[in-house]
């Protein structure tokens, strides 16, 4: 027999040489990956203390990149956080799957504690140290600031050159990363598409950017007040496979099984424990503690409860942006002819609670015609930017019949127009394909899902688009009458040989036929009004903001005109 | 105003028939009721075919044209072109659609008014015409309007032409005195009289111009008494004119020899026999009933061991041309007449087998003989191998 060594590595030693797993595949996606991480680390921090966030990114050109075709880029982000307190720094930067949020059934961006680490390694692995960082917490009357590097073989941060500085910031953190990479900064996988994803579903968020020599751009908050970051709680028992069900129970112990049942799940009450036995639930286990309880006995409990029609999981477990804040949010994006928006109501999908959340918008300089639409695809609100096709949120838009609502669309495809698709997703447990979260897995549940959002959205952009194509016949038909009209007369006259009083006679009777064609298109038109104008008062009376005139300037409540 | 060559005893005076029509809309105007418009319908849908009759005839289908927003435009333009037109007839000139095409454009730039009316492209002008002359039921040649003189090129040792001119004056052409060129009837066949030195066997109208011009410069008509006439592919007005003019003037028997594929089959020899839909007002002018398909059949194909090409369905052309097959035997009034059924048999047997011969697969018979084109044609007409 061949004499094997089994080694094992630290989980450090495990990202540093698959970096590629999370997002670091290639020189462009290094840089936004690395963005993305410090800014989503920012934002959690701020929402977790319950501050508006105003964050800075500066992304710039230092030198050549160690790597061949690279460049050295230097990717800034500075937050108004709560600051970390000194320790904590090299665990924060430096150490692997050491978060606050891991397992906790949240619905934060950050889950794992992967993500800053590995942008750390990236930094250390191509310009030889890793990520500089400022933080400073309410209580410190000075910054630290240190470097702070990963430890490879031991999956431990190494805090090194420390210095306490002074820092006109009350509060925050600042991150310097210096990596080898490239800038892209438009299309999908594009820094500026990121930014504005970043900005549409974070309608709290200041944010001023700096990318490579352009000047800095400063985009206003539209929403004052912090999503509150659901706190975790107690599973549904239908987002559970009989495997985790038994894990659960062995945590409770000794505790009776009816119990169990009502205080270590969401949704469960007394009149559904009934319900369980109806459903073959043997009564006699109810009463039984749960240590007594055998693997049997716990697969007829499961497939009881499965079995009966519970309420869904907890709102309070999902957080959404909101259509009023999405509506709000989305103008920032700029001109909007016409947007809707349309958030669902928190549902089950392969026994996870989901929230999806949609904003239409066409824009007055974005897009053409015949390109396809810009989508912009979210999961617990932070942008994913690569391998579309595959994406849940992608075969949801594909899979709905976009003609229909008045839009072109090829077979199969994204339908085509100067419109941007924003596609929310929030749960506390996505199943993405791949660890640098880049795809949400497309189960079947979770398409129709997305796809009912998308058609509800549709039939309300549909009210819009008819409104437009009704002031568009309208248009037209007056335009035939004044053209071809007086021509049609004129030219009749001259080959009939007819008098000139005839010729007045046949102008006045010509008006009259075709000023009762335009009548019908006007009342076509007042009736497409009506039926948009009803559309807003639903959305005004659901605190969504519908007004935008012809400039695609956002009209005051009290204006109550419906300018399209 | 010269006298016009005249297709058929047009009873119509389309001066007067156009003033009448323009004097109705007016006072449709006048008394603030829309004017509508009545013309045949131009379809296969419409279209009628009775064996005895021998082309396809419209039925009672109408087009109604309404005035209202959206036809506004069209009646302009359509009183427009009527008014070039009528020009044209009054002044004994004559354009083709593209000359039309063009005058338009230069009324349009001439007279800043009319600029509504002005054309993009010459479909739109060309629907007009077409539309103006479904409307008066005439031809568009009654209205001046010729089409280009695209085929028909003649060839014979025993064929007579004489030309009426304009002016009245006549020009015989003997067609044995040409030489190798062909005589070719123009786009006004019927300003022609023939007659025969002598009885004529046959007339044999080829597909394609190139075996058309093989045949008799190997010598075919110096053999055979006969006229050979080159389609050029999808008979043009004049072809399908010229045909008819030797049917009814000659008493001989004319033949067809083309490709055997679902295209020759429909839209060339369906057309020069019996017409096509979209020409339904001129059929009777424009077909020659009496013409036979001759070949390729797919018996030569069996006895001749011809060589084929496999009709790819996934080809968009080809793929069309079945398709269009299919549909003519569904819907074709010709095909689906039991007269023509051994015709729809070579359709359904193209469309069972997926191939196609070309007429020129006959030099394949006996590569050696220059002849054996000539001979199988001979032959075929001596065994009444046609259909």
């Amino acid at each position: 027999m061949a004499k094997t060594t089994i080694t094992s590595s630290s989980t450090a030693e495990y990202f540093a040489k698959n970096l590629q797993q999370v997002g670091f595949s290639s020189p462009t996606k290094a840089v936004l990956t690395t963005l993305k991480e410090a800014v989503d680390n920012a934002l959690d921090a701020c929402e977790e203390e319950d501050i508006l966030p105003s964050i800075l990114i500066e992304i710039r050109k230092v030198g050549t990149g160690g790597s061949k075709n690279t460049d050295l880029i230097e990717v800034i982000v500075e937050d108004n956080g709560p600051g970390l307190d000194p320790e904590m720094l090299p665990k924060v930067f430096g150490e692997y799957l050491a978060s606050s949020k891991f397992g906790r059934g949240r619905c934060t961006r950050g889950q794992q504690g992967i993500g800053i680490s590995a942008a750390t390694t990236w930094a250390q692995l191509t310009n030889a140290s890793g990520v500089l960082v400022t933080s400073k917490t309410s209580k410190m009357r000075k910054a630290q600031r240190a470097q702070i590097d990963v430890d490879i073989k031991g999956n431990k941060g190494l805090m090194k050159n420390k210095e306490m500085i002074d820092w006109d910031k009350k509060h925050g953190t600042r991150v310097e990363f210096r990596i080898d990479g490239r800038i892209q900064l438009n299309g999908d996988g594009g820094l500026l598409t990121y930014i504005e994803g970043t900005t549409l579903v974070n309608p709290h968020l200041e944010l001023t950017y700096k990318l490579l020599d352009s000047d800095a751009v400063k985009i206003p908050r539209v929403s004052d007040s912090v999503p509150e970051i659901p706190a975790a709680t107690l599973p549904h028992p239908h987002t559970m496979k009989l495997g985790e069900f038994i894990t659960h129970a062995g945590i409770y112990g000794k505790i009776t099984l009816s119990k169990f049942l009502k205080t270590g799940f969401s949704r469960v009450s007394d009149a559904n424990i009934k319900e369980f036995v109806n459903n073959k639930l043997p009564k006699g286990l109810l009463e039984k503690s749960l240590t007594q309880i055998g693997e049997g006995d716990f697969k007829k409990i499961y497939q009881a409860i499965q079995a009966t029609d519970l309420q869904s999981p907890s709102t309070r477990s999902v957080l959404t942006v909101g259509e009023e804040a999405l509506s709000k949010s989305i103008m920032r994006l700029g001109d909007i002819d016409f947007f809707s928006v349309v958030a669902r109501k928190p549902t089950i999908c392969d026994f996870k609670p989901v929230v999806i959340e949609v904003a239409l918008a066409r824009f007055q300089t974005r897009g053409s015609e015949d390109s396809q639409v810009q989508l912009l695809r979210f999961a617990n609100r932070v942008p994913l930017q690569f391998d579309k096709g595959a994406c849940a949120i992608t075969k949801a838009i594909e899979s709905v019949n976009w003609r229909s609502y008045g839009l072109q669309q090829p077979k199969n495809s994204l339908p085509l127009g100067p419109y941007v698709f924003a596609v929310s997703m929030v749960s506390p447990f996505i199943k993405f394909k791949n660890a640098s979260k880049e795809t949400i897995d497309a189960s079947d549940e979770l398409v129709e899902e997305i796809r009912l959002a998308l058609m509800r959205a549709g039939q309300k952009l549909s009210r819009h688009i008819n409104r437009e194509k009704k002031a568009d016949d309208l248009e037209r038909k007056i335009q035939h009458i004044e053209q071809f009209g007086p021509i049609l007369v004129e030219k009749l006259a001259q080959l009939a040989h007819a008098s000139d009083t005839r010729k007045k006679k046949a102008e006045a009777g010509l008006e009259k036929i075709l000023g009762r064609d335009s009548k019908a298109a006007e009342k076509d038109l007042s009736e497409a009004d009506s039926r948009l104008k009803a559309l807003k008062e639903k959305m005004r009376a659901r605190g969504i903001i519908g007004e935008i005139d012809e400039n695609g300037d956002e009209h005051a409540e009290e204006d109550g005109e419906t300018h399209v | 105003m010269s006298k016009m060559i005249r297709i058929r005893e047009l009873t119509k005076d389309i001066p007067k028939e156009v003033r009448m029509i323009t004097d109705q809309m007016l006072k449709d105007l006048e008394n603030a009721k829309r004017p509508t418009l009545e013309a045949i319908k131009c379809s296969l849908d419409n279209s009628y075919y009775d064996p005895k009759v021998g082309f396809l005839t419209p039925g009672d289908k109408k087009v109604t044209t309404e005035l209202n927003v959206s036809s506004v435009q069209k009646m302009a333009r359509m009183v427009f072109l009527m008014e070039i037109l009528l020009t044209k007839l009054e002044t004994g000139s004559v354009a083709t659609k593209r000359e039309i095409y063009y005058i338009a454009k230069g009324e349009v730039k001439s007279n800043k008014i009319l600029k509504p009316l002005d054309f993009d492209d010459q479909v739109e002008s060309d629907a007009i015409i077409d539309y103006i002359c479904d409307l008066l039921e005439v031809y568009r040649e009654e209205m001046n309007c010729f089409a280009n003189d695209r085929g028909g090129q003649t060839y014979s040792q025993h064929l007579v032409v004489t030309e009426t001119m304009a002016d009245g004056e006549k020009a015989t052409i003997d067609l044995s005195t040409l030489g190798t060129a062909p005589f070719q009837p123009k786009n006004r066949p019927q300003s022609l009289k023939l007659k025969t030195k002598g009885k004529v066997d046959f007339c044999l109208v080829v597909e394609s111009e190139g075996t058309a011009n093989t045949l008799v410069a190997n010598g075919m008509t110096k053999r055979h008494k006969c006229i050979v006439v080159g389609a050029q592919g999808v008979p043009s007005n004049a072809v399908r004119g010229w045909v008819k003019s030797i049917q009814t003037q000659l008493d001989v028997p004319i033949f067809f020899f083309g490709d055997l594929d679902a295209y020759t089959l429909q839209n060339i020899y369906r057309t020069l026999k019996a017409g096509s839909a979209a020409s339904l007002i001129r059929n009777s002018d424009f077909s020659a009933p009496e013409v036979r398909f001759l070949g390729v059949l797919p018996e030569d194909v069996r006895k001749y061991d011809l060589h084929c090409y496999q009709v790819r369905e996934n080809d968009a052309k080809e793929g069309r041309s079945l398709k269009k097959a299919k549909d003519a035997l569904k819907n074709d009034p010709f095909f689906q007449d039991k007269k023509n059924k051994k015709l729809a048999d070579v359709l359904n047997w193209l469309i069972k087998e997926k191939l196609r011969c070309e007429q020129q697969s006959f030099y394949s018979v006996n590569p050696k003989d220059p002849h054996i084109c000539e001979k199988i044609i001979v032959d075929k007409i001596k065994r009444k191998s046609f259909i």
